[in-house]
Formats: C-alpha cells, sequence, structure tokens
C-alpha cells in the first residue's frame, strides 16, 4: 500500500513538472525558432542568418529598407543629396538607445568607425567600402560621403549600418558587447540562456510604433522535424528552415501557414578558364542539357521560378524580355559538336552537402548531361572543403546558391566583377555595365543597364542559370506575420490576428 | 595506493598534451576557416588580408607554440566565430552534456542491471528470451528516429512533454531516454553473460553449499564479482556520451559540447575545437581515473598488480 502510494506521488510529480515545465507560447509573447542559435548577438560582429535575425529586433538602421529595393525613414527622419558623393541626414529627435543614452550624429559616427574598423573584422565591412565617412555636423544632421557615386548606397545603408551605443560598448568592450548587446530597435535584450532561449522584450521608449507582443523569444532548434513539431505542438509560433517536402504537411495540420522570405537563387557555376568551359557554345549546350521545369515539378512542387539570366526575375533590373533556355537536347548536342566535342567529354561536378536537397539535383543534372554525352562524376564536399578547393580552383562545375536580394548590385557585382571573388569568369564588357549599373543614379536608367548585363550573360552563360526557390516560414494561424525578402525575422510588425 | 594514484593523474598530463598536438595539426590541415568566416561577396584581398592578421599564414609549429605558450596559462582563444573566449564556452555547454550523459546513464543501469541479473538466473525462461529481444531491439533502434518516435508520440499526439530545449526535467525525460535505451540493452546483455559466467565459479557453489540464500550468493557474491566488465564499460560508455552524443542533441536541441564541437569542426573554428577538445579529453581521462578507483574497491589486488 505504502509502495503503491510513493509510486502515485511520484508518477504525479512527473506529470506535473512535465506540464509546468513546458514553455508554450501564449498572450503577449511571440515564439520564433530558427535553425540554430545565434553565434553572438553584435550584428556588427556577424554576418550568420540566425544572429542577424535577432539582431534587427534589437538593432535599427538610419533607413529601413524595401522588397524594390527603395528605402523608408528609420532613425533618420529625412535625408537629401547634397552632391553625387554626399547624403546629408537628420535623425529623429529625442530617440534612445535601450540603455538611455541618447541617439545622435556622434553615435551615428561610431558606429561607422566601429564597423569599418581592422579591430572589429565586421563580415559587413566589405559591403560600406563604397562609403568613406560621417561628418557630424550637429547632433542631429551629419553626412555620409562616398569614395565614388552609389546608386545603391541608401539601400547599402539600410541594411548594413547599425547604429550602437558608444558609451556603452566603450565601457564593457567587444566581447560582452556580444553577448549582452544595448541597441535601438524595438526589442531590447533581457536574457539570453545560453543554449536555450534569448528572450527579448518590447522597448517602451521605442521612437516607432510599439510592436503588438511584449516579449520575443527566439530558440535555436536544429532537426526539422523537431522544428515543425514545435509549431504543430503551440511550443513555436513562428519557425524558419522550412524544406519543401515538409511543407505541405504544415499546411494540412490546420495549425500554421506559410509566408514567403527570400529566396535561394541557385546555379551551377562553369570554370570559364579552362576547357571545355571557355568554349561559349560548351556552355550554351549545358544550358539546353538541363530539364529545368522537370526538375522544378519533381524536386520542388513546381514552386521553383525559372531564371532566365543571372538576375532574379524578383529583382529589379532581371529583362522580362527574356526567357530561360528551352530544354534541347538536340539543339545542345549539335552545339557540342560544333565546339569541337561530338562524342561529348567528361567532366566534375561538386557541391556543398550543406545545401538542402542538393544529392537530388546533382544526380538530375548528371542524367540529363549523359543524354548529350557529358559524363559527370559528383564530387560531394564539407563546406570547408568545398571552399578550398574552390580557392584553389580545382572546380569544373560547381552547385552554388546566392540569395535574390532586391538590389542587384548586392549579388551581381560580387559574382561577376573582375575585381570582387573570382567565380571562374572574367569579362571587361561585364565589369563596364556592373560600373555603370553601380554608378548610374537614375533609377529608370539603371534598370536598363541591368537589362543589358542580364541579356548579355545570357548569351555568354557563365553559368547554367536555374531556378529561385523561395524559402518561406511557417507561421502559427494565431499569429499576422508577412516574411520579407530580406530574409530576416523582424518580428515588430507581426501581430495576433483577429 | 597514492604511487599509483599519482600515476595516474601523471597520464592525465601527457595524454592531455598528446591530444592537443594531434587535433592542432589536423584540424589546421583540413581547410582554413577565413572563407567561411567572411561573407561570400569579400573579395580575395579582404579574404588575404584577414588570414594575415589571424596568423593563419605563419608555419603550423609557430601557430602551435602561440597557441600551446597561450594555453599553459588557461587562455584557448577566442572563437571565430562566437568572438567569446572559446574554454568559456564549452565550459557553459558542458553542465548539459554532464546532465543528459550523467541520466542516460542512470536511467540505463538501473533497468538493466536488475533485467540482465534475472535473465540470468532465469536463463531459457520466457522472461530470459523476451527480454533479450527487448535488448536486441533497443540496439538496433537508431537514435535518430527513436528520438523523433517520441516526439510525435508524448508532444505532438499526447501533449505531455515539450519537443526540445532544456530547463526543466520534463525537457531531459525524452532525450535520456532516446539515449538511454540503447545502453540499456547494452548493459543487460553485458550483466546477463557475466553473471552467467560468474555463476559458474567455485565460489558461487562454495556460497550455495554453506547454504546462503539465493539472495545473498547473487547479490554479494556473484554481483560484486560482475561489476568489474561493467564498470569498465559503462565507465568508457560515460565519456563517450558528453562529447558523443550529437544526434541525440540536433533532434533535441539540447545545448551539448557534442554539437558546439561538430559545429566548430566545420566551420573550421581553431580555438573552438582546441578548447572542445581538449577539456572532452582531460574528462575523458579523469573518468577513467576515477573508474579505476572503483576497480580498487572492488578488487584491492588490481593497486598490488599495477604497483609491481
Amino acid at each position: 500500500m505504502k509502495k503503491r502510494m510513493v509510486w502515485t506521488i511520484l508518477a504525479m510529480g512527473l506529470i506535473s513538472v512535465a506540464l509546468g515545465g513546458s514553455v508554450f507560447a501564449a498572450g503577449d509573447t511571440l515564439v520564433v525558432v530558427q535553425e540554430a542559435e545565434p553565434v553572438g548577438l553584435d550584428i556588427m560582429q556577424s554576418s550568420i542568418q540566425t544572429t542577424m535575425s535577432v539582431g534587427y529586433n534589437i538593432n535599427d538602421t538610419l533607413l529601413k529598407p524595401q522588397e524594390d529595393a527603395t528605402v523608408k525613414p528609420g532613425l533618420a527622419e529625412k535625408w537629401e543629396k547634397v552632391d553625387d558623393l554626399t547624403w546629408k541626414f537628420t535623425l529623429i529627435k529625442g530617440a534612445t538607445f535601450h540603455n538611455g543614452e541618447p541617439i545622435n550624429s556622434a553615435a551615428v559616427k561610431f558606429s561607422f568607425d566601429r564597423i569599418m574598423s581592422d579591430t572589429l573584422k565586421s563580415p559587413h565591412k566589405g559591403k560600406l567600402n563604397s562609403f568613406k565617412e560621417v561628418t557630424v555636423l550637429d547632433d542631429n544632421t551629419f553626412t555620409i560621403t562616398m569614395n565614388q557615386p552609389y546608386a545603391p548606397g541608401l539601400y547599402m545603408l539600410a541594411q548594413y549600418l547599425f547604429i550602437v551605443p558608444p558609451a556603452y560598448i566603450q565601457k564593457v568592450g567587444d566581447v560582452e558587447y556580444n553577448i549582452n548587446p544595448v541597441g535601438s530597435g524595438a526589442y531590447k535584450l533581457v536574457k539570453w540562456n545560453k543554449g536555450q532561449d534569448i528572450i527579448l522584450e518590447a522597448y517602451d521608449k521605442y521612437y516607432g510604433p510599439q510592436p503588438a507582443y511584449k516579449k520575443l523569444v527566439f530558440k535555436g532548434i536544429p532537426e526539422e522535424a523537431s522544428r515543425i513539431a514545435a509549431l504543430l505542438t503551440g511550443e513555436a509560433d513562428v519557425i524558419s528552415g522550412v524544406p519543401v517536402h515538409q511543407r505541405k504537411k504544415i499546411l494540412d495540420s490546420g495549425k500554421a501557414y506559410l509566408t514567403d522570405q527570400m529566396g535561394s537563387m541557385n546555379y551551377l557555376g562553369l570554370n570559364t578558364y579552362e576547357k571545355p568551359f571557355s568554349d561559349v557554345k560548351v556552355r550554351q549546350a549545358i544550358n539546353h542539357a538541363i530539364n529545368r521545369p522537370l526538375i522544378n515539378k519533381a524536386l520542388f512542387n513546381d514552386k521553383a521560378i525559372l531564371c532566365a539570366g543571372p538576375i532574379s526575375p524578383r529583382t529589379m533590373g532581371a529583362d522580362p524580355a527574356l526567357k530561360p533556355y528551352a530544354y534541347d537536347p538536340a539543339l545542345a548536342k549539335k552545339l557540342l559538336a560544333e565546339a569541337g566535342y561530338p562524342n561529348g567529354f567528361e567532366t566534375r561536378l561538386a557541391y556543398g552537402t550543406y545545401m538542402p536537397q542538393i544529392q537530388e539535383q546533382a544526380e538530375a543534372f548528371a542524367a540529363d548531361l549523359a543524354k548529350i554525352g557529358v559524363k559527370v562524376t559528383l564530387e560531394p564536399f564539407e563546406r570547408a572543403v568545398m571552399w578550398d578547393r574552390y580557392k584553389n580552383k580545382l572546380h569544373q562545375m560547381y552547385i552554388y546558391f546566392w540569395d535574390d536580394a532586391p538590389e542587384p548590385d548586392r549579388y551581381m557585382y560580387s559574382l561577376f566583377h573582375s575585381k570582387s571573388r573570382d567565380y571562374y569568369y572574367k569579362n571587361e564588357t561585364v565589369d563596364q555595365l556592373l560600373d555603370k549599373g553601380r554608378t548610374t543614379m537614375d533609377p529608370a536608367a539603371r534598370v536598363k543597364v541591368y537589362n543589358e548585363l542580364d541579356r548579355y550573360l545570357y548569351k555568354d552563360a557563365p553559368w547554367v542559370y536555374l531556378y529561385v526557390i523561395p524559402e518561406v516560414y511557417a507561421v502559427s494561424n494565431a499569429v499576422d506575420y508577412k516574411g520579407m525578402r530580406d530574409g530576416y525575422l523582424i518580428m515588430n510588425t507581426a501581430k495576433p490576428k483577429k | 595506493m597514492g604511487r599509483y594514484i599519482l600515476k595516474r593523474l601523471w597520464h592525465t598530463v601527457y595524454v592531455t598534451v598528446g591530444i592537443s598536438i594531434i587535433s592542432f595539426f589536423f584540424i589546421h590541415l583540413s581547410g582554413d576557416p577565413v572563407m567561411l568566416m567572411l561573407p561570400p561577396d569579400a573579395t580575395h584581398a579582404e579574404v588575404e588580408k584577414l588570414r594575415q592578421e589571424l596568423g593563419f599564414n605563419d608555419p603550423l609549429p609557430l601557430q602551435y607554440w602561440r597557441f600551446a605558450s597561450r594555453a599553459v596559462k588557461g587562455d584557448l582563444g577566442i572563437s571565430l566565430y562566437h568572438r567569446v573566449p572559446a574554454l568559456n564556452l564549452v565550459l557553459e555547454m558542458l553542465p548539459a552534456s554532464l546532465e543528459l550523459a550523467g541520466a542516460a546513464m542512470l536511467i540505463a543501469l538501473l533497468v538493466s542491471i536488475p533485467l540482465g541479473i534475472i535473465s540470468a538466473v532465469k536463463r531459457g525462461s520466457l522472461w530470459d528470451v523476451t527480454s533479450m529481444l527487448g535488448a536486441l531491439l533497443g540496439l538496433s533502434m537508431p537514435h535518430f528516429w527513436l528520438g523523433i518516435m517520441l516526439i510525435l508520440v508524448f508532444s505532438v499526439k499526447l501533449g505531455w512533454l515539450p519537443t526540445s530545449g532544456r530547463g526543466t526535467l520534463a525537457h531531459l525525460i525524452m532525450p535520456s531516454l532516446a539515449l538511454g535505451l540503447s545502453l540499456m540493452a547494452m548493459f543487460a546483455r553485458l550483466t546477463r553473460s557475466v553473471i552467467l559466467e560468474v555463476l559458474c565459479q567455485d565460489y558461487v557453489r562454495t556460497a550455495r553449499a554453506k547454504g546462503l540464500v539465493e539472495r545473498l550468493v547473487i547479490g554479494k557474491h556473484a554481483l560484486k564479482n560482475a561489476m568489474i566488465p561493467l564498470v569498465t564499460v559503462a565507465g568508457m560508455q560515460f565519456g563517450f556520451l558528453i562529447g558523443g552524443t550529437v544526434i541525440i542533441e540536433t533532434v533535441f536541441a539540447w545545448p551539448g559540447v557534442g554539437r558546439l564541437v561538430v559545429q566548430a569542426i566545420f566551420s573550421r573554428d581553431y580555438p573552438l575545437v582546441q578548447a572542445s577538445v581538449l577539456v572532452l579529453s582531460v574528462l575523458f581521462v579523469l573518468i577513467n581515473f576515477l573508474t579505476d578507483l572503483i576497480y580498487l574497491y572492488l578488487d584491492p589486488q588490481i593497486s598490488f598488480l599495477e604497483a609491481k
């Protein structure tokens, strides 16, 4: 009898702990689950998505980037062009950091100097390389000068110049700031329980509208099945990293919906420095050999957007008149024969094992290429090895991806300009068009430059242009939230569904 | 006895130094973190500049010397990704790893030893066949699959337990069960075979001949002698569990050292890899040392033989 009582008490205790211990999303709290915990919380010190997403809730920038690559006021209430190299900004009055420090011109200058300093080694420094300096005019106004006219300048400032508190950082140092940041955003950090969660709270003196959720909790769950389980049990309100094959399951549950965010723009890179891909006819042949519509149907449920050229169809500057290379193995064979490869050739295809659904894609490409006599050896590599071999120019064909950001310069310059990182292709005309696109300040004229660039690269085919796979967030039916193309989980726009 | 303990402690020092050298050279030879540290739009000039600043262009022996001279002062460097002291990161994650490993081991031992004993004593019975089949099943089930099944049943269907994370006892139940089940199966089979072997020994026959009740024969004479192989395996497994539960940590988002070190390896975060390997190897050696001390308790002849 006694024994039975002990067991009953133990069982009850266990159940009560279990129920009491569960952290279910409720009321004014929003729980967001990402694929991993951030590596740090100083947004200036990391370009990793999970850190950036938390960081954008804690930090603000001068301007707010928009889906069409334009900007809206942020900490700066207005701005004007002084000349082609100078912008003058006026800060919103009375805004403060979470510790009460004023957000003034000196803080903007400190922030710019910090991100550009050699000691911080910020991964964002390269994105602001076109900017020269910040000059303080008075407490609320300052100028930012550029080294040369830079058309995407305001957009890049909106994305990457985070405004941070000078006095606090000088007091605690960079290492401590990475753990306990103080920002200017809609949410302030309450506590980072390492390995468990990051708790944020709405900043009551925020200069903008107050977020609907007073408490915001970020968690990291690396396994996709566990992440989805957390959403379905109500432990999470929003999750990222939802693979294509799990999306139907979420929708069928009736508990959540999907919202588009950034897209992954996959492509097949070719080493144009060496035979056989130094010949444009071979490159065009490979483009005609890949059956994109079939791959889209089989692997992505027809949800991917087929690309004609290198600029994503969702990005400003893509030429709408271009149509993706038609799947035409006969034409591909003819082009190969004209290039001197009537019987095809042998080649290698490298890809990083960390990319989603990559093995299936690589096998599909190899099967398509086999039909025109190109025998492909697949080379799956771990991330560091993939990059090491890339650096040593050891790839022949490789699969890589880029996010289809709204601003074309954001990726086109990095991928194709000879002064940028070398992706096995150099071309003077392309360099000139990229430079022109970067320095043409008139928006309409700029679109035409990128249209021309898109057409040129379509014909010269240094890549096999594939598709944009739209990434999604899964959101609980109780929450109203729309994902943004920048791919960051900025949650001050989320609100309970009525 | 004292000399034996000192000798074992000295082993800890040179094993640690050896491991630090091996891990340092292997991780440095397997790729460069700089390309991964910078965003893909960084130019080659930016990559080269960072590599120079971090000292990766220096000869490896010089880099090791720099690391070792700082390490002896307790400074294992700053993590390249987390940008905080690497040792602190490992030590922050260590309690979670110890908690999970301890809970899994406890569950495994509490269930498996009685199960193994009963199976051995009732050899060939239905109980024996059923429990050993169960053990085989436990050994065959992959952690990953078992973890997901537990989540689907106890979190999604029944709503009794949180799907993942750490914090309360409720969070610990499923990961420790998923991890403990295969251990349980292994220990049950091991206990059964060791007990069976011991039961054939002369001293057990003598104990029975003296008229001792079966409970005392098994509990006092057989079990204590059967414990040595069990303690050996349990000690090794516990050491392995602390850093080797990556799959369970991934499925249940358990913030342990295992996942930290795997991520560090993939991103070539040299200081973090070094710190993790060092801490884990010291722990492993210490656990082995503790195992040896338990041997001394179970069989005092061991220290005498070792000293000779």
